[in-house]
């Protein structure tokens, strides 16, 4: 079964975790339009292991040779433009799902999806939605300066953002999650479920996403680079967190 | 006697014209300032200059004092990377457009000032850059206020304005003798008050309002004031003058234009 879900955040919040490894079992997850910033893939894949990520890369090898059994939720980022997408035949009969907004009315989502799921409360407001990635893959952030600009981000500093998540490798090495959109909860982030990188520049994914208007990027890059650490002092800090859990100092 | 109590100006003009507005208001009849003149806001000179022109006693802060040494503070100043990064770009830049006389006259600031049983400071009696929180333990804090042997201890630094009265300072003494005998001694201390003035020019209170303190002598009385004044002109000064807009935004919010450093009785290391 394939299942192709209009959804920013993942399902897998709101569903309890025995539940999510369940259906992860005998799942396969894919998204369409997030380029080579796969932030959500990344988070799928720390928090729910059990989970296959597909690279967009590898669907034409996956649609030829289909793996039985498995259900594969393709997710459609909202810049993807809905008349010009053409799903492989494989794929033409799967189920479209749209979770939206409550009180939207009338959109392109309504005529495409087979179902429509009320999602939360939202207050986008956007007349021209702006989309502004960054890789960030290989730099180690300072975790303070990185809750300073996390908080001028959100609160507008570099323009109308509504939604914006990232993975950041900070200086002690663990990889953290921040997710923000407006008029739901307070933005916040948690540790993802990864080993800590202690040995120098990690090769793993990190980097932002933001949706808004008026995006300052030049701004929001330059401030990102302000945040990060060099080479001698992300090797000073790596060192310091191993002799901490060396001498099992570190309260985890 | 009506004493004003202003500090940590950082170069903002429009600020200070406020409280000096307000403190003719109040008819106060001195007017002393804690320091931070510049830094920064986008008006050093000017902000220097009316200081001069009104002859308000100053005492040296630590933005004065790096502005006359050079920025040599310890790395552990800052709270971040970030932080670090936009303190130098203000440095840099008010490095940049101060005036040799303003510089001279920053570099003769004394550390401190008495008035009677008043002490002023710009962050501590013991360095311009240790921070005396409102919660900093108390017998660290009686220990300042001491040291100086003032009743008042006026200071600023932290741009939150506060009172705190050491109203109970009960110290508790064991005194070993020779021959082993013990006895228990207990001391009083006297009331001792530490009066933050807040900021004129960087609040980070929330809101972008000058504060200032009023210290009536004959009443005993203490009063903090919050002077509202058009923020927009000095931010969109900040901005014309090539300084980074982010100060804009945070100034507009009572954000404080960089984080103050984590350890709050931390003494820079030169």
């Amino acid at each position: 079964m394939t299942e192709a879900i209009s959804i920013e955040q993942s399902v897998v919040d709101k569903l309890d975790t025995a539940t999510v490894d369940i259906v992860a079992e005998s799942a396969i997850y894919l998204s369409l339009g997030a380029g080579e910033t796969s932030v959500d893939a990344t988070y799928l894949a720390a928090e729910v292991p059990r989970l296959t990520m597909l690279p967009v890369t590898q669907l034409t090898d996956f649609l030829e040779h289909p793996s039985a059994g498995c259900a594969v939720y393709l997710e459609l980022g909202f810049q993807i433009d809905l008349t010009s997408l053409i799903l492989p035949d494989t794929m033409a009969d799967c189920r479209r799902v749209a979770v939206l907004p409550p009180g939207l009315r009338h959109t392109e989502w309504h005529g495409w999806a087979d179902l429509v799921v009320t999602g939360a409360e939202t207050n986008i407001t956007l007349q021209q939605p702006h989309l502004w990635r960054s890789i960030l893959t290989g730099q180690v952030l300072d975790a303070a300066s990185l809750n300073t600009f996390w908080y001028e981000l959100i609160n507008g500093a570099y323009g109308n953002v509504q939604r914006a998540k990232g993975i950041f490798d900070v200086a002690d090495g663990r990889a953290l999650y921040f997710d923000f959109a407006k008029g739901l909860t307070e933005s916040g982030y948690v540790e993802l479920n990864l080993p800590r990188s202690l040995n120098g520049r990690p090769d793993r994914f990190s980097g932002i996403e933001i949706v808004g208007e008026a995006l300052n990027q030049e701004t929001m890059a330059q401030t990102l680079e302000d945040c990060c650490l060099d080479d001698q002092a992300i090797a000073y800090y790596h060192q310091q967190i191993k002799d901490l859990l060396e001498t099992g100092d570190e309260a985890e | 006697m009506k004493i004003a109590v202003m500090s940590c100006i950082h170069g903002n003009y429009e600020a200070l014209n406020a409280v000096l507005s307000d403190i003719d208001n109040q008819n106060a009849d001195k007017v002393y300032c804690l320091g931070d003149l510049v830094g920064y806001g986008p008006h050093p000179n000017a902000v220097v200059e009316m200081i001069r022109a009104l002859d308000i006693p100053t005492c040296q802060g630590c933005w004065d004092e790096d502005i006359v040494e050079g920025l040599n503070s310890c790395e552990c100043s800052y709270p971040s990377v970030l932080a670090e990064k936009r303190g130098k770009l203000a440095h840099e830049w008010t490095n940049q457009v101060i005036h040799p006389e303003v510089r001279e006259f920053l570099a003769h600031l004394p550390l401190s000032l008495r008035d009677d049983n008043l002490c002023f400071v710009h962050g501590s009696p013991h360095n311009q850059h240790e921070y005396l929180l409102p919660e900093v333990d108390a017998f660290v804090a009686m220990e300042r206020v001491l040291s100086t042997g003032a009743d008042i201890l006026f200071c600023g630094h932290t741009h939150v304005p506060y009172v705190r009265s050491l109203d109970a300072g009960q110290l508790q003494i064991r005194v070993k003798s020779t021959d082993k005998s013990e006895s228990d001694m207990s001391f009083s201390a006297p009331l001792k008050r530490i009066v933050n003035a807040g900021s004129v020019g960087e609040p980070r209170h929330g809101r972008p309002n000058a504060t200032y303190v009023i210290y009536n002598t004959e009443t005993d009385q203490i009063t903090l004031r919050e002077v509202e004044y058009d923020y927009q002109k000095t931010c969109a000064a900040i901005i014309e003058n090539g300084l980074p807009p982010i100060f804009a935004w945070r100034l507009a919010r009572g954000l404080e234009f960089a984080e103050r450093a984590d350890d709050p009785t931390h003494v820079c290391e030169r």
